[in-house]
C-alpha cells in the first residue's frame, strides 16, 4: 500500500509514502535535500501516530541526535519525535534542521498536546529501526526508507 | 529458498544456506503456514539469527514466525554463557511483552446479562495510555523499587497477593536489575503510562472455556466449560522501547570496538560479558520487571471492575503470568551435555513442562491453554509459540471494513468490544491473523506443548 502525500513545510517541500508489510509500517520519505527527505520522513512518522491535521505549531523543543553516521542520526532523530510524544503527547507538525555534522542533528520541531478528546490517535510506535533502512541521494534529490515498530 | 523438509511439522534451513550461518535453523510449520512464512523476510532473518556468535543448538522459528526486526517474530536463539552474544533485537523492542490469565468464580451464564456494564467498567478502569496518563502516583524511588523487585512493589501497595506472585515466571522478578542501568528517558516514558495497556495487538479479553482438552490438567485450575476468565496482553510499554532503542545505539556502537559482523544492524549484539553486554541485561531486567508489575496493576484493577459490577465475593487468581519477549539464563542438554545458555525469545513463550503456556489468537476467535512438555526441553530450549502472527498488513486489513462494521460484527457472535481507536479494530480484525487452530495443531503436534482448553471472548478492550 502506498499513500503519497505532500505537505508543505515552511521552508522546505516534504513528501512522503507509508509502506507496509505484514507486521511492517514504513516510510519512504523525499526531498529535494536530505534536510528536507528529513523533514518528510519526520511528518510521515507523525502521520502514523496521529491525524495530524489539526495541530499547530505552539510548543517548540529542540532536537539533538548524535550517532556513529547518518542513519543512526536519523533514527535517533525519530525516536525523538517518540519520547516527546509519549512523555509530553507532543505532536509535531513543523521541523527545522539547524545544523548536520558528521557527529550529530540538531534541529527544533514545533507542535501541539495531544488531547484524547479532540483529536484522532491512531497507531502507538514503539521505535524507529534499522530494518531495510535507505538513505540516498537520486537522480531528484534524496532519498529515505525507515521501518518503525508499531 | 530451499528448505530440507524433516517432517510434516519441520523444516530445515542448513548451516551451508548463506556465509556466517554458525549453526542450521529449523521451522517449525506445517505446508499451509510455510507458504504464510514465505511471503515475507522471516526465513532469511531466521537464516541471520544462526550467525549470532556463540549460538548453541540450533536457531529455531516457531509456526508463527513473521517479519520483525533483526529477529524474526516467533524466533529463539540461545547463546553460550562464556562465549556467547546478548542481543536487544533477540528481546525486541517491548521488553516482556507477555500475558497473564485469570481464573475467576463466574460463569458464563452469570457474566453474559451484565457483560456490556463489564466491557465499559474495564475501559474506563484501565487506561490505554495514549492520552490517558496512569493512574498510580509513582515518585522516582517507586519507580526504582520497580525496576528491582517487580510486582512485589504492588503486592506491598494492597495491590495483589503473594499467589500472584507463586504463579508468575520468575515471580515476577529477574535478579539482577538495575534502575542505573536504565536510562532517565526511559524512566520518563515509562513511568506515565504504568498501570495502561497500550495500542496495537495488546488487548484485556474476557473469555470463557469452551472447550476441555486434558480434564486433569483443566481440573487443577479450576477450569470447567463455561468458566469466565481473564486475558491481558501488555508489556513495559514506553519503558522497555526505550530500553531497547538505547542499547541498540550502544551495542551498535560496541559491535565496532569488539569486531563483531552480522548482516542486519538491528542484531546490534555485545558478548555478554562486556560491560555493554552486562549493562543491557541489567537494564533489561528491570523493564521485564516493570512488565511484570504492569500486568500486575492491570490485573487489580481489572479486579475492582468485577467487583464493581458483580459483587465483593467475586476471585480472579492468576493462572499464570508468562513473558514472550526475554532473554534469560537457564540450563540446557547442549549436545549431551548440561550447559548454561542465555534464551533470547522474541515473540516466543517459555514453555517448560508442566507450564501453563497461553497462545492468543485474533480478536473473536478463540486462544489457547498448553501445557508445556518434556520434548520442548528437548527441541526448543523449553519454547513454544506466543500468538497466531499477523497475515495482513495494517493497512491491508483496514481495507473495506469500517471499526463499526467490525464491531456490530462481533456483536452479532456476542463479543462486546471496546477500543479507544478505529485502528485497534480495524488493524487487529480477526482475518490479520493467520489461523489459531493451524498454529496451535502445530506446537500440540510436535509435542512442544498439548492442549488443555480453548478459551473464547466475549469482551474486548483495547488501546
Amino acid at each position: 500500500m502506498c499513500l503519497f502525500v505532500a505537505i508543505p513545510c515552511l521552508r522546505y517541500s516534504t513528501v512522503f509514502e507509508l509502506l507496509e508489510h505484514t507486521s511492517d509500517v514504513g516510510i519512504l520519505a523525499r526531498g529535494q535535500t536530505r534536510e528536507e527527505a528529513l523533514v518528510s520522513v519526520s511528518q510521515g512518522l507523525v502521520s502514523i501516530l496521529v491525524d495530524p491535521a489539526p495541530f499547530r505549531p505552539l510548543e517548540e523543543r529542540h532536537f539533538k541526535a548524535p550517532g556513529l553516521d547518518e542513519a543512526a542520526q536519523i533514527i535517533n532523530w525519530l525516536n525523538e519525535i517518540l519520547f516527546f510524544f509519549d512523555t509530553e503527547g507532543l505532536v509535531f507538525v513543523e521541523f527545522e534542521i539547524d545544523s548536520w555534522t558528521g557527529d550529530e542533528i540538531s534541529g527544533r520541531a514545533r507542535g501541539q498536546r495531544f488531547d484524547v478528546a479532540r483529536h484522532e490517535f491512531r497507531t502507538g510506535v514503539k521505535a524507529a529501526t534499522y530494518h531495510q533502512f535507505e538513505n540516498h541521494q537520486t537522480p531528484d534529490g534524496w532519498e529515505i526508507r525507515v521501518f518503525v515498530d508499531v | 529458498m530451499q528448505l530440507e523438509k524433516i517432517d510434516d511439522y519441520r523444516w530445515l534451513i542448513p548451516k551451508t544456506y548463506k556465509a556466517g550461518m554458525l549453526t542450521d535453523a529449523l521451522v517449525y510449520a506445517n505446508e499451509q503456514l510455510l507458504e504464510t512464512i514465505r511471503r515475507d523476510q522471516s526465513l532469511e532473518q531466521a537464516a541471520n539469527i544462526a550467525m549470532l556468535p556463540g549460538i548453541v543448538g540450533r536457531a529455531l522459528a516457531m509456526p508463527d514466525i513473521h517479519q520483525g526486526y533483526g529477529f524474526p517474530i516467533g524466533g529463539v536463539a540461545a547463546v553460550d554463557e562464556q562465549h556467547g552474544v546478548v542481543s536487544p533485537g533477540g528481546v525486541g523492542f517491548d521488553i516482556n511483552c507477555g500475558v497473564r490469565l485469570l481464573s475467576s468464580n463466574l460463569t458464563l451464564k452469570e457474566v453474559k446479562p451484565k457483560l456490556r456494564d463489564l466491557v465499559h467498567q474495564l475501559f474506563r478502569d484501565i487506561p490505554s495510555g495514549t492520552g490517558q496518563t496512569s493512574r498510580l502516583d509513582v515518585s522516582d524511588s517507586d519507580l526504582n523499587q520497580i525496576l528491582e523487585k517487580g510486582p512485589r512493589w504492588a503486592i506491598e501497595r494492597d495491590m495483589g497477593s503473594e499467589a500472584d506472585l507463586d504463579h508468575t515466571e520468575e515471580r515476577g522478578c529477574i535478579a539482577g536489575a538495575d534502575p542505573y542501568a536504565v536510562s532517565a528517558r526511559a524512566k520518563q516514558r515509562g513511568r506515565p503510562q504504568l498501570g495502561t495497556l497500550g495500542s496495537g495487538n495488546h488487548f484485556l479479553e474476557v473469555q470463557y472455556v469452551d472447550e476441555i482438552f486434558d480434564e486433569r490438567t483443566s481440573s487443577q485450575y479450576n477450569l470447567s466449560k463455561g468458566r469466565i476468565v481473564v486475558l491481558i496482553h501488555t508489556g513495559s510499554r514506553g519503558l522497555g522501547h526505550q530500553v531497547c532503542t538505547d542499547y541498540v545505539a550502544q551495542l551498535d556502537e560496541a559491535m565496532r570496538r569488539y569486531d563483531l559482523h552480522l548482516p542486519d544492524r538491528q542484531l546490534a549484539c555485545a558478548p555478554i560479558h562486556s560491560p555493554e553486554g552486562q549493562r543491557y541485561l541489567h537494564a533489561m531486567a528491570g523493564a521485564a520487571n516493570f512488565a511484570w508489575t504492569n500486568r500486575q496493576t492491570i490485573c487489580h484493577s481489572v479486579r475492582g471492575a468485577f467487583k464493581r459490577i458483580f459483587s465483593e465475593d467475586v476471585h480472579l487468581p492468576v493462572i499464570y503470568d508468562v513473558a514472550h519477549n526475554i532473554a534469560k539464563f537457564e540450563t540446557h542438554t547442549v549436545d549431551g551435555a548440561r550447559k548454561r545458555v542465555l534464551v533470547h525469545r522474541k515473540g516466543a513463550t517459555r514453555a517448560f513442562p508442566n507450564q501453563a503456556v497461553f497462545i492468543p489468537g485474533s480478536m473473536g476467535t478463540a486462544s489457547y491453554f498448553l501445557l508445556g512438555q518434556e520434548s520442548a526441553m528437548r527441541e526448543t530450549f523449553g519454547t513454544a509459540c506466543h500468538g497466531a502472527g499477523r497475515v495482513l498488513s495494517r493497512s491491508a486489513a483496514k481495507k473495506g471494513i469500517t471499526a463499526k462494521e467490525i464491531q456490530k460484527e462481533l456483536e452479532s457472535r456476542g463479543i462486546i468490544v471496546q477500543s479507544l481507536t478505529r485502528e485497534g479494530l480495524t488493524e487487529e480484525k480477526p482475518e490479520a491473523y493467520k489461523d489459531i487452530e493451524t498454529v496451535v495443531d502445530v506446537v500440540h503436534n510436535v509435542g512442544l506443548a498439548l492442549r488443555v482448553a480453548r478459551l473464547r471472548p466475549i469482551g474486548v478492550v483495547k488501546g
